[in-house]
Parts: structure tokens; sequence; C-alpha cells
């Protein structure tokens, strides 16, 4: 078929039908809206619905082992949240893993992504080596850890007790298990940081650190006075998406404690899992992923704010 | 936990896959012959599959037409719960007949996730025909017995002329005594389950309910908190004093059965299922086990958990009369006759108790069936997911150290209260 028998068509049916018209020769707004709807629609479907979804049956009373119908209940779910010491203790934690798993993870993947980096012959077996962690699934990284750290079979206490040091029972002691699962995503989140990095270290051109070395400056110098400051749009988007999914943190700890000792060790994402998936209230474990939401949400903003102020700065 | 369920996860992958081929294959190449009805049975993979597998080949060959496949799921009965939740919440028809817990029936029911069954309860145990009967409906059909026991090493116990005892005062001497005399660096006292699952509800409640004490009344709670408090300072007691091992929280079921089976525990807390094993090609203490009731708190009386697995119907099930019919068999004197022989799993009916061929196979079933009968029911509620958490994450941090079991009372009492109301 031809473009002169379409518009022949067209022009034909736009006498009788004049929607159809503008769906074959569209202006400049209708094609707008015809070139976005789908991705409007897959938005619409993947996004918009399940989350009013889910901050509507937030205002419910929904639980599924009453045997009642769902019930409007409105605050009642969110009101029940500061008498609940789990709620509190997950949320602590789960702030915590990021303020310390964020940082942690920028410093050791920015330290891969700088050795990734160096001009040595077997460059590909660092790389591969980067690669390796990332591709992991996050609950075989939490299995792996539990077993490293299990007080009589852990490799961990093998090798304390090797270099004559007492073996710990690391899961008996909140603190000994937080800072267990904190390795653990530091080891896995690392990784991801590392090739985000290294991409951003091979877009800035060698002849600024060859003017560099013209003008006399060291390599320290070099790194603050050009590697920091051209990689810095890298390291916020990097944070960004780090700083989300370590408040979203699941499968590790699940795997690895359980929330254990008692739910000490428990995250909030665990905790919804929780409450929707064991307990089936469905109307308290969608109050908390709203207030999830919420937490993700303002750090989100805080970091664009950070984007934008850099970008008037420069 | 994770391997079993995707162990689980594979396994359903793989069947379906399978299935989708062989009905693709079907609609091809047969034509107009009578599709067979294929049943998809959901067993905990510590409920022993292989024996189910053997039963569920006969049944395949007793009924043409009908073939039937286990799904395997879940190394703890909490992940299994976790796994059909999700499954029976989206409605789900892939399941045809699950295997639950003793605790689950009433909570299934009450979320109208299996289908009542029309049978007669009066030749089973007592206690399974309550906890298989909802509003005067049969929601499900027990498919073996079980309580916790004491398991012990009778060579040991000789050896030191000592007798299995009766409270946990005479357990902690008698561990004393053995252990200092065998000089074994690797030989326990006591294992029992201070993990967070499932099991530990058991563990706590056994020393709770010796105090005479109970946690509901009447669907009221009815909590006593010093008797709580006492339940969790001896377990805790144990881990403090050497009887059991210091990593007490990190144990579950199945590592106690491991380590008494390897010979390096003389007294553990366990469930009949560990029997078979202990006694088997790879056991170190074949011969040297005995069993007996567990011990009480001094005055108190011997209590132990009700346990016990059933047969439910899936309410999504496109093939309700093929699944009752099924689970009739599965529950039926022959079947249980056959695994308390090759399972050593609790009969359900009290006549296969002193069944010659079952105590020929597994002598101690012929104490077991007064333990049973009056083993107690852990609280039945449909927010039970909710109470055993409260009390397993709870024994699980003050055997850890982490809470002392005084504040561990006082929580467990705090959060049961806002669960039963």
């Amino acid at each position: 078929m031809t473009t002169s028998t379409l518009k022949e068509r067209a022009t034909r049916a736009t006498a009788r039908r004049p929607w159809l018209a503008r769906w074959s020769d569209p202006d400049d707004t209708t094609l707008a809206v015809i070139l976005l709807a789908p991705a409007a629609i897959l938005l619409g479907v993947m996004i918009v619905y399940p989350v009013s979804r889910l901050i509507y049956t937030s205002f419910l009373d929904l639980s599924l082992t009453s045997g009642l119908p769902p019930r409007f209940a409105g605050l009642a779910n969110f009101r029940q949240m500061p008498d609940d010491p789990v709620f509190w203790q997950a949320t602590w934690n789960t702030v915590l893993i990021t303020l310390i798993t964020v940082p942690g993870s920028l410093l050791v993947g920015f330290a891969l992504a700088l050795l990734a980096n160096l001009p040595f012959r077997m460059k590909w077996s660092v790389r591969l080596s980067l690669l390796i962690p990332w591709a992991l699934p996050l609950s075989f990284a939490g299995l792996i850890f539990g077993w490293f750290f299990h007080s009589e079979y852990g490799v961990v206490n093998d090798v304390l007790n090797r270099i004559g040091l007492p073996g710990v029972i690391w899961f008996n002691s909140p603190r000994l298990a937080f800072a267990a699962i904190c390795l653990a995503i530091i080891w896995k989140a690392s990784s991801f940081m590392a090739m985000i990095i290294l991409a951003g270290l091979q877009t800035i051109p060698r002849s600024l650190y060859e003017a560099a070395d013209v003008d006399g400056a060291g390599r320290v110098r070099q790194f603050f006075e050009i590697t920091l400051p051209l990689l810095k749009p890298t390291i916020v988007v990097a944070l960004i998406f780090r700083t989300i999914t370590a408040l979203q943190t699941f499968d590790i700890p699940y795997m690895m404690t359980g929330g254990g000792p008692g739910t000490e060790t428990a995250t909030l994402a665990m905790y919804i899992h929780q409450n929707t998936v064991s307990f089936l209230d469905l109307g308290y474990g969608s109050a908390l992923a709203v207030v999830m939401f919420g937490l993700s949400m303002c750090v989100t903003a805080l970091y664009l704010r950070m984007i934008r102020g850099g970008g008037t700065a420069s | 936990m994770s391997v079993g369920r995707i162990l689980g996860l594979t396994a359903r992958l793989t069947a379906g896959l399978t299935g989708w081929l062989l009905g693709a294959a079907a609609c091809t190449f047969a034509t107009g012959a009578s599709a067979e009805t294929a049943l998809k049975v959901f067993v905990t993979s510590q409920g022993q599959p292989a024996i189910w597998r053997t039963l569920l080949d006969q049944y395949e060959a007793r009924n043409p037409g009908i073939k039937v496949n286990i799904e395997l799921g879940g190394t703890t009965s909490d992940m299994q719960a976790q796994y059909l939740n999700t499954v029976l919440t989206a409605k789900d028809s892939s399941l045809d007949v699950l295997m639950l817990d003793v605790i689950r029936p009433a909570q299934f029911a009450a979320a109208g996730w299996t289908s009542p069954i029309a049978t007669d309860m009066s030749a089973y145990l007592r206690a399974y025909a309550e906890a298989n009967t909802v509003d005067g409906k049969v929601v499900a059909l027990p498919a073996f017995a079980d309580s916790m026991f004491l398991y012990y090493r009778k060579d040991l116990l000789d050896k030191y002329g000592l007798q299995p005892p009766k409270t946990w005062d005479e357990l902690a001497d008698a561990a004393k005594k053995v252990t200092d005399g065998e000089k074994n660096p690797n030989l326990q006292g006591l294992s029992f389950q201070g993990k967070a699952i499932e099991g530990a509800v058991c563990t706590f409640l056994v020393p709770y309910w010796s105090q005479g004490k109970v946690v509901t009344k009447d669907g009221k709670l009815d909590f006593d908190r010093d008797a709580a408090t006492k339940s969790l300072a001896l377990w805790k007691g144990f881990a403090d004093s050497g009887v059991a091992k210091k990593n007490i929280a990190e144990v579950a079921t199945d590592d106690t059965r491991k380590e008494f089976q390897g010979g390096n525990v003389l007294f553990a807390v366990n469930w009949a299922y560990a029997w078979a094993m202990s006694q088997g090609a790879e056991s170190a203490v074949a011969g040297k086990v005995g069993v007996a009731r567990l011990p009480a708190i001094k005055g108190g009386e011997q209590a132990t958990c009700l346990g016990g697995w059933e047969w439910g119907v899936s309410a999504f099930s496109k093939h309700q009369d093929e699944a009752k019919k099924l689970v009739e068999y599965l529950s039926s004197p022959e079947v249980s006759k056959y695994i308390a022989i090759n399972g050593s799993l609790l009969p359900t009916y009290g006549k296969l108790y002193k069944d010659g061929d079952v105590t020929k196979a597994v002598p101690w079933f012929a104490d077991a069936q007064a333990i049973v009968e009056t083993a107690k029911p852990r609280p039945v509620t449909p927010r039970y997911n909710e109470v055993s958490e409260a009390i397993r994450t709870t024994v699980n941090a003050v055997l850890a150290g982490a809470t002392t079991p005084a504040d561990g009372a006082a929580q467990i009492e705090a959060r049961l209260k806002r669960i039963i109301r």
C-alpha cells in the first residue's frame, strides 16, 4: 500500500468520520498523545495503579485471617505504628543500614574502580571479578555470608581459630549480626558502584591528566582536582540507585539472620513482607509500605536537589 | 531455607513445563483419547517425600487415568506457610492437595482455602479429629500424628547407671555427669530448637504447660508471665551452664536430628521422624537410642507439644472429587501403617499403636499412644502466625542473650495482648 492511497482514503474518511482522519494524518498535539500513550499506559499499569491501590489499601482494615470483609479504617493502620516496637526497630535498622552501607560501598567501589582503571595487562581479570558479586543473586549472597559467619561451620571463625583467636557466635549478638549483614551488603553493592564509577572514569579525557603532568601536579592533586570533580554526576547517580536499594534491603538479612536474634536485625522491607505474606494483614502491611515509599521519595528528592544545586554552582 | 524454596520453585517450573509439553503432546498426538487427570500434591520437604512417592505410585497403579505429582516446598513449617499463603491468596489452582502442619487447618479453613470433606472422624485419635474439624465441618484429614519426645543415648545412661530423667533438673544433672565422665568436647548434654522456627514455639510451651498454665482460655488470652519467665530461664540456663551448646539459638529441628544421629548429643528434644534415621545405616547411634516422655519442671506435670501433619484439599483445585478421593486414601489405616513402619511416623489410628508389624519396626510406638493423646495443642486462632512469630523470635532472642528471660516474657505477653483480644 502506498502513501498516496492512504492519504486518499484518509481524505475520504475525513468527510464522514473526522476522528479517523486525525489518526492517519495527526496534528502535532495528537501525534504527541499517540506517541506518549504506550509509555503512559505502561506507567499507569505498572506504577500508578499499584501505588494508588497500595495507598488505598493502607486505609483499609483488611486482614485475610479475620474472615471479615475489608472495611474503611481511616488512619487506624498508621496510628498503630508508633506503638509497634518492631516497626521502630525495623525502621531504625533500615536507616542504619543505609547510613553505613551507602558510604561503605561507595568507598570500596571507588577504590575498586580506580584499581580496575589502572593501565596494567591483566585488566580483564579485575573487571571480571568486579562483575561476579554484582551478577550473584542477592539471596545467594545472603546464604553464602550466612554460612561464612556460622559459629560452627563458618570460614570466618575457622580463620579466627587458625590465627589463635577464639571464635565468635556472630548471630547471638545483635551488633555482630548487624555488622556481618552490613559487610555482606557492602561486598555485594560495591561491585555495582565500582562498575558505574569505572564507566565514569573512562569518560575523563586522558589529555587533562597529561596537561596536569606538564603543569607539575602530583597524582593526589590530579585526583582531587580532576578525577573527583568530573566524577561528581556519576557518583550522585550511583548514590541515588544505591540509597534506594539500601532502603529496600530485604534478601541479605532475610537469608543471613531472618531478622534474628529476635527481631534485632529485621528491616522495614522484611517487616512488610512478614505482615503481608505471613500474617496476611494486608491493611497494615500496605500502610508500612506507604511509609517506606515516602522514605524513598524523600531521599530521592534530596539527591535531586543536590544535583540541581551542583548544576547551578558549575 | 532458600535451597528448599528454590528447589520447590525449580520443581514447580519443571513440572509446569513438563505438564505443558505433555499437554501439547497430548493435543497433537492423542486427539480424541480421554485425558488423564493430573493432581499436584504439596509435600513438606522434611516430610519424607520418598515414602509418599512410593504410596502415590501404588495409587496411580490402582487408579488408571490418575497421575499424581509431588511439589516440594520449604524446609520449615513457616517457610511452607509463606509459600502456600502466596499461592492461595492468589487463588492459584495449580495445587490440588496440601500437606499442612497441624496448626494450619483452622487458619486455612477460616481463610476459605480448603474444601470441606464429608467423612467420619471417629476412627482417628481424638486430638486429630478435633484439629481437623472447624465449626462441625471436616476441613482436612490426618496424615500422621506426632509429638515431641525426649531422645536419649541408652548406652551412655546405662554406662553411668542413670535412668531417663523425669524432670529437667534431673536431666541437667545426668547430662553433667555423663559429659564430665566422657571428656568428649563434642558431646552436648542436650539439644533442642532455639532458632526462630515453628519448633521454638513448642520449646517455649513445653515447660510453660508443665507448670499447669495455658495460653488461651475460651478464646481469651490467659497468659502467666511468671511461668513464661521460668520457661525461658530454663532453656537459657541450659545454654549458660554448658548442658546445651552456646550457639543453641542457631539450632533448627533437623540440626538436632543430625547431631544426635552423629553421636554428639546425649539428650535431644525432637519429633518422631528422627527415630527412623537414627536407626538407619548412616547413623552412629543405631541400637543405642531410647525414647521417653519429655521431663517436667520440678513439681509440675510432664507435658509435650502436639504435632503431626494433615492433608487438605485446596478450595481452588479444579479436581475436587479426585483430590478428595486421594486424600481419603492418604489418610487411610493402610497408609498410616505403611508410613509408621517405613518412616517412623506416628499412626493417626489408635489401634495401629499395638499392631505387631508396627511395634516390630518401632518398638517404642507401643508406649507412645498415651503420650500423643495427652499432648497439648498450640493455641488455636486464625491469627496463629502472629502468635507463633511473637513466641519464637523471643525464644531466639533470649537464647542468643539479646534479651533477659523476664523481659522476653513481658514482650511475649505484650505482643500476644495485641493479637488475642
